[in-house]
């Protein structure tokens, strides 16, 4: 780990010299206020600055009142910005860390909720996600998007920035131009490549202008759109070349994906194979001389400089990577990257939040969305704490806990830590999720927690101890539901996972919770031959892979393996030893009221656990303070046990 | 009269109806804002009898949606809200939505009176202990001495369908064996705490009283009885329907005929037998049914939606100008906010509701002119009448023979808004000249010229039929045969036109490359019932699939994941895609800017009418 020559190699970019190869590219953060840029982006951003990164890249300042997509836009339009600009620049500097501000106007990937205005964009085409159609603009109105560019470049150098990058990729107006497939214009900004490209090239000598020569001017260009009859590499390639030739740009940052048709791929989950958008730089590095910025779900620091290596890029992009742990850079350098809080690529708070209009947060990172806000100085250190339970929850606490300078003991039952990230973790295409254990175990070492697995602790043992405090993580455990009877072919989810059982043939998977729970354990049993069906009493099934990224990957994967997905059925009942030794499942289709039965061989249940509180309970009038965290609180996602992990540590 | 003024608790509202708590999304942080005060006290010009401020949530473990108001905070704001609305008695709303609530923002566990999860978000609470029950029951009671401190008359509590108080009375939602297993305990006490700490202020109470779930949830029967054991308790009763079972029940779209709560509120004010005041609430949008209720059903009448859609409700009907009244259509697309993207809270018609504080008034013009406006659709009319009501001389032309443009055609009520507008003009002097080509001369011309058919993302075979949207809900004739509604929008058209040629016994197939037909309709609150009314009515729900191909006999599509082709037997396709703007210059508004909704049309128009 300690040789990454290439990824700790200076390099000039424009008037900048980079201490190494790291880019924070830019991302949605949902930290904006009233519009402006707020203290949390400052912090956010210096966080990283100060873990080593190379260089950040802000996300998009809007250039133009008619774009308003999302709630928590930066209107970069508004000369109100600017000392919030200041005061993120300032931040982030302090680390002597270049940042540059990204430039956009989402063009017709947008309504007009916000602005009430009406969309604008380069020709009546609605969005695929937002629907709306846009207003074809004008000569005049193309003209007023391009002074607005050059508005906002100017706020960006009054406010302190190094440069600025111009989005015409994943959201944009620019891209909107470039696009076939949103540009049906007849004059002469639609037809030809040379002339979508004209915008961008009247952008690019317009912000030039504003920025002056001593500040970074760079371009990012999706290299395909993966939508049909979109953009792909060969255009992209020509775009790029045209960018360089107008000699004013001074590095390229590539994309893949429209972020309101293909966003799967734009941020893609664990699904995807890492680095899979490198072919763009690869393709782009090729074509100019211009350095070229590569991305894709880089997640660990010998990925980065195995990227250089193979020279398909003179800088990474690593985002998630650093909302994970913000010191990825510094820690890679200093040969420490094993101990780097590596990202799962879940996407569970990052961009599961962006979509829902929410901050963004990270699963493993308590910390991050939060570093505006100091945490509480420990009221006292040298507490001796019992954490019970190696689940998120209590890997969590302990670590915490340990890092506040208390005396920390873990205990775990079981042989190992984990708990049911473990459990999930064990089925086909998740196995990044076990890093968040890994991660966790990790810092329980390092910051010196006793963990004493295959060890039960008990109410007596926990007070003979007499400790100062204790923090109950103890879980869930799987509840029959009421309609299954005492049938052994109905079984839960983690009774496949932990070995308990094995389903063969007809298997009916219910799917009450809606994410990875159901639709990993059918593709799990697919695997091994099961003819399988997913019924969920909702509208879709495995609803929040949705927010995750993770549905069309996996109705495609279903797909292929014959999994059936039916909806809006609720199950009354079960028959057991009908056929011999399977069940018939009785089924109400709630939306008609018409019943079915279901002869299957074995019902796999994805529904609520019940907490594991007895401890709870027994330590009521404990001599001590006892708080809970996760699962045993009441049984939720991997996030609700770190944070509440991390909070119950913090109250200490 | 709904016009009378009604005593409670001693204090006096100018009139029987009530403005009623709703999500606005116009607050600040948990606060209320500016924008609130406004937007209350023009309810209160216009003569709402009781406005009841947004809920409040009473302890911090409810974060039920990111502007929810945090009662902690809501001092200054409901001291300024009182005060803005003289006049107006002034209560504010206070709850907590336990399972019904939302852990993103607050970050902690739910609660609620047993661990049974939410239907709609799947969560699942914690059971709440002893030491919960305690705090929120001390909320209630810091609350409700916040606000009576800032100057308002009193608190409303909410029981009603998204509340805690709720889930406590409910079989659905408590499964608990310690006392609060009896299901009105905590009501009782909440409202115990409450009266204590309300002084002389009004206490009223909003309740459940049909959770429409009768296995296991508060049947009418159930509702009447835990309404008489609160009536003396309280100086008022709301009655509401719904549970978490379906979103739609407290505030339904168009589906659900006005008046839906009567029946109940009646039996409910029989329970009671006096003892406080009842409330009809529920669609209630035409003051002469809130005139008849008060007639055996209701002492008040609650008129929210209505009241969104016209401020000046009361005073219009108090003056006799019934007719002047901008109706709701009940479309709930502008005035039902629980949406992640936090919209503000307005109306189609009246798209100045919520944006009291940045749209500007309608004034007069400095200088009369000859305006002449082209199109009679909602942008024109809009456009005209408030181009009359500034003063100047306005001809407004439209090319078909009836004003109201695509409002003749949405589904829904929205003719009755259609209808409002043209009266209107008629009422201000605007020359209207229908079947007829414009003339423009030297005057100052606004158009609003609507929309032309848009592209078609498939092929249409030689001997295949397409027909538009539009003119199969105008009621044109189509060949006989199977149906395929080709909806890439997902809003209510496709919906509406699947459900009207399933009715007229046709065989029906929608077609939407989501994996929801209707997915616009979440907004509304009709996505799971137009889902549920489409299966009944034996539509076949083609989900993720794009069409590819319009053949005779048949609708070629394609799995948007897969690209598994498949054939959809229909003899017709109906389109309804996007339409394109048709061609206009100069000033212009609605659809010919670009084919949007209602309320883009009206507010263009509206802004175009602002210009000379």
């Amino acid at each position: 780990m300690s040789r990454l020559r290439y990824l700790f190699s200076p390099l000039r970019v424009g008037p900048l010299v980079l201490r190494n190869r790291i880019v924070f590219a830019a991302h949605l953060t949902n930290y904006a206020v009233d519009g402006l840029p707020s203290e949390q982006h400052a912090a956010y951003y210096a966080a990283r600055a100060a873990g080593g990164a190379g260089l950040i890249i802000t996300e998009e300042h809007s250039t133009h009142p008619t774009d308003w997509p999302y709630e928590k836009l930066i209107h970069g339009h508004h000369p109100q910005v600017v000392p919030g600009y200041r005061r993120i620049t300032e931040a982030v500097h302090r680390h002597d860390t270049p940042i540059l501000a990204q430039l956009n106007h989402n063009g017709g990937q947008a309504s007009s909720m916000y602005s009430r205005l009406p969309v604008w964009a380069p020709s009546a085409v609605p969005d695929p996600m937002f629907r709306e159609v846009p207003k074809a603009i004008d000569t005049r109105e193309i003209a007023e998007v391009v002074a607005g560019y050059a508005t906002v470049a100017g706020h960006c150098a009054e406010g302190g920035f190094d440069g600025v990058e111009l989005q015409c990729s994943h959201s944009s107006i620019v891209r909107g131009f470039l696009s076939p497939t949103t540009n049906v214009r007849t004059d002469r900004y639609g037809g030809p490549l040379a002339n979508r490209a004209r915008i961008l090239l009247e952008i690019v000598a317009a912000v030039r202008a504003a920025i002056g020569p001593d500040r970074v001017l760079g371009v990012r260009i999706c290299g395909d759109e993966l939508i049909e009859g979109g953009t792909t590499i060969d255009e992209a390639v020509e775009v790029a070349r045209m960018v360089e030739a107008s000699g004013q740009v001074d590095y390229l940052n590539t994309s893949i994906g429209v972020a309101t048709a293909s966003l799967f791929m734009i941020e893609a989950s664990m699904a995807v194979p890492p680095g899979y958008a490198l072919f763009i730089a690869n393709a782009m590095r090729k074509a100019v001389r211009l350095p070229v910025v590569g991305v894709g779900r880089i997640k660990d620091p010998v990925q980065a400089e195995r990227a250089l290596a193979a020279g398909h890029c003179d800088l990474v992009g690593v985002v998630r990577g650093q909302i994970a742990d913000a010191d990825f850079a510094a820690k890679a350098r200093s040969g420490h990257g094993t101990e780097i809080r590596t990202c799962l690529s879940c996407n569970q708070e990052c961009v599961g939040r962006m979509g829902l209009n929410r901050w963004l947060g990270c699963i493993e990172n308590p910390r991050t969305g939060r570093e505006a806000i100091d945490l509480p100085m420990p009221r006292r250190r040298d507490l001796r704490v019992l954490v019970v339970g190696g689940g998120p929850g209590g890997l969590q606490a302990a670590s915490t806990a340990a890092q506040r300078g208390h005396h920390v003991t873990l205990f775990e039952r079981a042989e190992d830590v984990g708990g049911q990230v473990a459990v999930a973790a064990r089925v086909p295409g998740r196995a990044e999720f076990l890093d968040v254990v890994r991660n966790l175990r990790a810092e329980c070492q390092r910051y010196g927690v006793d963990v004493k697995t295959g060890t039960e602790a008990t109410a007596s043992l926990l007070l003979a101890e007499s400790p100062d405090a204790v923090v109950l993580a103890t879980g869930a455990r799987p509840l029959r539901p009421y309609w299954a009877g005492s049938s052994a072919r109905v079984v839960d989810v983690r009774d496949v996972l932990e070995q308990r059982c094995a389903p063969s043939g007809r298997v009916l998977v219910v799917d009450d919770l809606g994410f990875h729970q159901a639709t990993s354990v059918a593709e799990l049993l697919a695997d091994r031959g099961c003819s399988v069906r997913i019924s969920t009493s909702g509208m879709v099934v495995g609803q929040d892979l949705g927010i995750t990224l993770d549905m069309e990957m996996f109705c495609v994967r279903a797909h292929a393996k014959g999994i059936e997905l039916t909806t809006d059925e609720v199950i009354t009942g079960v028959a057991e030893g009908v056929p011999a030794e399977g069940v018939t499942v009785q089924l109400l289709k709630h939306t008609t009221s018409e019943t079915f039965d279901l002869p299957v061989d074995w019902v796999v249940c994805a529904t609520h656990q019940e907490p594991e509180d007895e401890l709870w309970h027994a330590l009521r009038d404990a001599p001590f303070a006892v708080h809970r965290v996760g699962d045993c609180v009441t049984p939720r996602r991997a996030h609700a046990a770190v944070v509440e992990g991390h909070r119950a540590a913090l109250a200490l | 009269m709904i016009t009378d003024p009604v005593t409670l608790a001693g204090r006096q509202a100018p009139s029987r109806v009530l403005f009623g708590p709703h999500e606005t999304n116009l607050g600040r942080g948990r606060a209320f804002s500016d924008r609130h005060v406004a937007y209350y006290a023009r309810r209160a010009r216009g003569g709402a009898g009781v406005i009841v401020t947004e809920t409040a949530s009473v302890h911090p473990s409810d974060w039920p949606y990111e502007r929810a108001p945090l009662a902690a905070e809501c001092g200054p704001g409901w001291a300024a809200i009182a005060s803005a609305c003289q006049g107006s008695l002034v209560l504010a709303s206070l709850g907590h939505s336990g399972s019904q609530g939302s852990p993103a923002f607050g970050q902690q566990a739910l609660w609620a009176p047993s661990r049974v999860p939410d239907v709609a978000s799947r969560e699942l609470p914690m059971a709440m202990e002893q030491a919960e029950i305690d705090a929120l029951i001390a909320g209630f009671g810091a609350a409700t001495k916040l606000a009576m401190a800032s100057g308002v008359d009193g608190v409303e509590l909410e029981a009603g369908q998204f509340s805690l108080l709720r889930q406590f009375c409910s079989g659905l939602t408590n499964q608990r064996d310690d006392r609060y297993g009896d299901k009105s305990t905590l009501l009782h006490e909440v409202i115990a705490v409450v009266r204590a700490s309300v002084g002389d202020g009004v206490l009223g109470l909003r309740l459940s009283c049909d959770e429409l779930a009768p296995w296991a949830g508060i049947t009418p029967d159930q509702g009447a009885s835990l309404a008489a054991s609160v009536a003396d308790a309280v100086d008022y009763l709301v009655v509401v329907r719904g549970s978490a079972m379906g979103t739609s029940a407290t505030r339904p779209d168009f589906h659900t005929p006005p008046g839906f709560n009567i029946e109940l509120c009646r039996q409910v004010r029989a329970a009671v037998a006096g003892r406080c005041p009842v409330v009809l609430q529920g669609s209630v949008i035409d003051p002469a049914m809130a005139e008849e209720a008060l007639d055996g059903v209701a002492e008040l009448v609650e008129m929210t939606r209505a009241q969104i859609a016209e401020p000046d409700l009361v005073a219009l009907w108090r003056a006799g100008h019934g007719a002047r009244i901008r109706p709701c259509v009940l479309c709930n697309q502008r005035c039902r906010v629980r949406d992640n993207r936090n919209p503000i809270v307005s109306c189609v018609g009246e798209p100045a509701s919520g944006h009291e504080t940045e749209d500007p008034p309608i004034t007069p013009a400095a200088a009369p002119r000859d305006v002449l406006v082209v199109g009679g659709g909602p942008a024109g009319l809009e456009a005209a009448r408030v181009l009359a009501l500034r003063g100047h001389r306005v001809e407004l032309v439209e090319r078909s023979d009836v004003l109201g443009g695509m409002l003749r055609h949405a589904p829904g009520r929205f003719a009755a808004l259609a209808d409002w507008l043209a009266a209107e003009i008629r009422r201000l002097g605007v020359t209207v000249r229908t079947g007829a080509t414009a003339d423009p001369g030297d005057r100052l011309v606004v158009r609003a010229v609507g929309s032309v058919p848009g592209p078609r993302a498939y092929d249409v075979a030689e001997g295949a039929v397409v027909v538009e949207a539009v003119d199969v809900l105008s009621g044109a004739e189509l060949p006989p045969g199977a149906v395929a509604v080709l909806d890439p929008v997902g809003d209510a058209v496709g919906v509406a036109v699947a459900e009207r040629l399933a009715g007229a016994g046709r065989s029906v197939a929608i077609v939407s490359q989501d994996q929801v037909i209707g997915t616009q309709l979440a907004l509304t609150g009709d996505l799971a019932d137009a889902n549920a009314r489409l299966q009944r009515a034996g539509v076949r729900l083609v989900k993720r699939s794009k069409p590819r191909a319009v053949r005779p006999g048949s609708v070629l599509v394609e799995d948007v994941f897969t690209a598994e082709q498949s054939n959809v037997p229909a003899e017709v396709g109906v389109h309804c895609g996007h339409r394109l703007p048709a061609d206009a210059d100069g000033v212009t508004a609605g659809d010919c800017v670009a084919p949007r909704t209602v309320y883009e049309a009206i507010l263009e128009g509206r802004r175009a009418g602002a210009l000379p």
